[in-house]
């Protein structure tokens, strides 16, 4: 195949320092890392920061470690129907975001959202005979979200 | 093939792509495989979005991001180390590449072993799809569930049928009665807090119900210890069963892709000091696929660890 070698000595001659690649990626993860500790940072904010961050990291690997900075053009006719079809599937799934369908009513934030309205029912303590007694004087306890 | 020898045409008419065909099959299967992980993303991204709320406290998700983000530069160096190994075999420095080949597997089996230490802490705490109480009453029926299946394996239902028996010898009778006696205490307390739970003595509608539930938890755990070890914190997590769903999903396939990616590179370094040019295409397609589990990663990352 003499397009074998013709492929071959395409990347020797590019000489990439990818060292400095590496070194990029490196701060990127960094600075993804530093978003999230940030806390003052509004949340759309950190969002779009780690993922614009992730974008970048992409970007370079695909473009240098991946040789596609260097290959011909059939980068553009093999890359392009998954790249549409990938793009167009989040689109295909917009609806579903934007729309959000979803029955607020479900039983677990109903139950979830008046247990944490902390209104003490009317039932009846625990049995002390065989029970343990009902101490309100733990600390409370760590929720999630 | 009988056209393998006559002599080979002189026109440079070249068919199909300017690349070997093992790395335009490669690319072809790159592209279903940016389809594959953009399903789960998208999928995850529709989930998050449409749920009310989502877990995103990690003391309680126990999601690791130091561990994450150090996974995070595991693979971006085993990128670096296989890009120096096929630049090495392009210049026929074989050494060099099984050297760096060797790197890039070791930092494979790291990532594995930290992925691992994390998936440990999901398994230890219980994080789990299917298995996280997403209301207060499911979190004592949680614990409830776990501590009747404690009670079961001691066995003291099936001693209280023995000694029913006609049958049973004095003997026989007397050692059955010592070991319920031990059992007894431990059989009580279960009881009663399953008792407390099925009837809703603690009141697990508000807030300080769960805290007396958790308290007599607590209370029976520490007379109990070596009973109970195996009993989770009845720990309420919203939205936490779908939230374990699409962790797993998408950690757990990528988790896969590196363990083919070892075997890829197992293959390559199991030619030891016979590794040649022949390799070399081989190396670039092994490559491209690991800058691809990496390129996952990165965006698996941010979205599982971060956001």
């Amino acid at each position: 195949m003499a397009y074998r070698d013709t492929a071959h000595h395409e990347h020797e001659h590019h000489e990439v320092k990818y060292v400095y690649i590496f070194i990029a990626l490196c701060v990127f993860t960094g600075l993804s890392i530093l978003v999230d500790a940030l806390h003052g940072l509004p949340y759309a904010a950190k969002v779009v920061g780690v993922l614009a961050v992730a974008a970048a990291k992409a970007s370079c690997v695909m473009l240098w470690f991946m040789h596609l900075k260097f290959e011909g053009n059939w980068k553009f006719i093999l890359l392009a129907p998954t790249t549409i079809l990938a793009i167009g599937l989040p689109i295909a799934l917009m609806p579903d975001v934007a729309v959000n369908y979803y029955i607020k009513d479900v039983p677990q934030v109903d139950d979830y959202e008046q247990a944490m309205a902390h209104a003490p029912g009317g039932h009846s303590a625990p049995e002390s005979s065989e029970d343990h007694p009902p101490n309100t004087e733990q600390p409370a306890p760590e929720k999630s979200h | 093939m009988s056209h393998s020898h006559s002599p080979a045409p002189a026109s440079n008419l070249k068919m199909g792509l300017p690349i070997p065909n093992s790395k335009l099959g490669m690319w072809l299967f790159l592209g279903t495989e940016i389809m594959f992980f953009t399903a789960f993303i998208g999928s995850y991204i529709v989930l998050r979005l449409g749920s009310q709320g989502w877990p995103t406290d990690t003391e309680v998700t126990h999601i690791k991001v130091f561990w994450g983000g150090l996974n995070t530069f595991v693979l971006i160096l085993s990128s670096y180390f296989v890009v120096i190994a096929h630049e090495s075999m392009s210049l026929k420095d074989f050494d060099k590449a099984r050297k760096f080949l060797t790197l890039t597997f070791v930092l494979g089996i790291v990532f594995m072993g930290i992925k691992g230490y994390e998936y440990y802490g999901k398994f230890d705490h219980d994080i789990l799809p299917g298995r996280i109480p997403e209301n207060n009453r499911q979190a004592g029926m949680k614990a409830v569930r776990e501590l009747d299946a404690i009670l079961d394996k001691t066995g003291i239902a099936q001693m209280r049928i023995e000694l029913a028996s006609p049958d049973v010898t004095p003997e026989r009778s007397a050692e059955l009665n010592a070991a319920v006696a031990t059992l007894a205490d431990f059989e009580t307390d279960v009881k009663g807090f399953r008792k407390n739970v099925v009837e809703d003595r603690f009141d697990l509608n508000t807030k300080t119900g769960y805290e007396r539930m958790e308290h007599s938890l607590e209370e029976l755990k520490t007379k109990h210890p070596d009973r109970t070890s195996s009993v989770h914190h009845p720990q309420v997590i919203l939205y936490g069963n779908i939230f374990a769903s699409c962790y797993f999903l998408m950690t757990g396939f990528h988790a896969i892709h590196v363990i083919v990616g070892l075997i890829l590179f197992g293959l390559v370094l199991k030619q030891g000091a016979n590794l040649d040019e022949t390799w070399t295409d081989w190396v670039e397609n092994s490559g491209l696929y690991w800058h691809f589990v990496d390129l996952v990663w990165i965006f698996l990352f941010p979205l599982l660890y971060i956001v």
